[in-house]
């Protein structure tokens, strides 16, 4: 179980910790920067709430931007993955990491399949993009303790 | 997989932290391996062999 807890990290781990962090503050970061979702930020600045709300809609090139940015968390976290598998000398851990991952993306598919079949039930849109990244940064984290306890 | 490597730790006094650090892995690796529940590659199996100068159908046996 302490094979992740800060003290025990290597290096290597410490610095993937750190990309994973980065790409789960920018899932928070583009996650307010969707149009019709729950806000604080939009509290503070009513400025922002007018740019995401009105001209996200109206203007393409601002949606396209948006939903393009709404990715580089995913990819980032993806990259930090494949960097940090590439490096990781304990083929041990490099196993249990692998399956973490699987079960991350298995548990983000199902979550993209349930909120499909939510959506077209009641024909509204659902925020996909919050779903995505942050499904599979838990699932990930929490499959990674699961994986290691059943192996103590 | 079968394998021996708790006896032989055991005859060299060597803790799982000990093997794990001559071996270059984690301890939890050492444990997983120990407990059967996790079956080392060859190059790691050549490691253990050559760390525990002994061949490697020795250390490791099939169930």
């Amino acid at each position: 179980m302490a094979l992740f807890c800060r003290k025990n990290l290597t290096p290597l781990q410490r610095r993937t910790m750190g990309l994973v962090s980065a790409a789960i503050l920018l899932t928070i970061v583009t996650n307010l920067t969707i149009p019709g979702l729950p806000n604080p930020l939009a509290d503070v600045f009513p400025g922002l709430a007018r740019l995401t709300a009105t001209n996200a809609h109206s203007l393409i090139v601002l949606a396209a931007a948006l939903s393009a940015v709404s990715l580089l968390p995913i990819l980032l976290a993806v990259w930090a993955a494949a960097r940090y598998l590439k490096a990781e000398p304990d083929e041990f851990i490099r196993a249990i990491v692998v399956r973490a991952l699987l079960w991350g993306f298995a548990i983000t598919m199902a979550g993209n399949t349930v909120a499909g079949v939510l959506m077209n039930l009641y024909s509204r849109p659902f925020p996909l993009a919050i779903l995505n990244a942050d499904l599979f940064f838990i699932s990930t984290g929490f499959a990674l303790r699961i994986i290691q306890w059943s192996y103590r | 997989m079968k394998n021996s490597l708790r006896d032989l730790r055991a005859e060299r006094n060597w803790s799982q932290g000990d093997l794990a650090e001559k071996l270059g892995v984690s301890r939890q690796s050492v444990n997983a391996i120990e407990t059967g529940k996790f079956d080392p590659s060859l190059p790691l199996a050549f490691r253990l062999a050559r760390l525990f100068k002994l061949p490697i159908e020795v250390i490791f046996s099939e169930k």
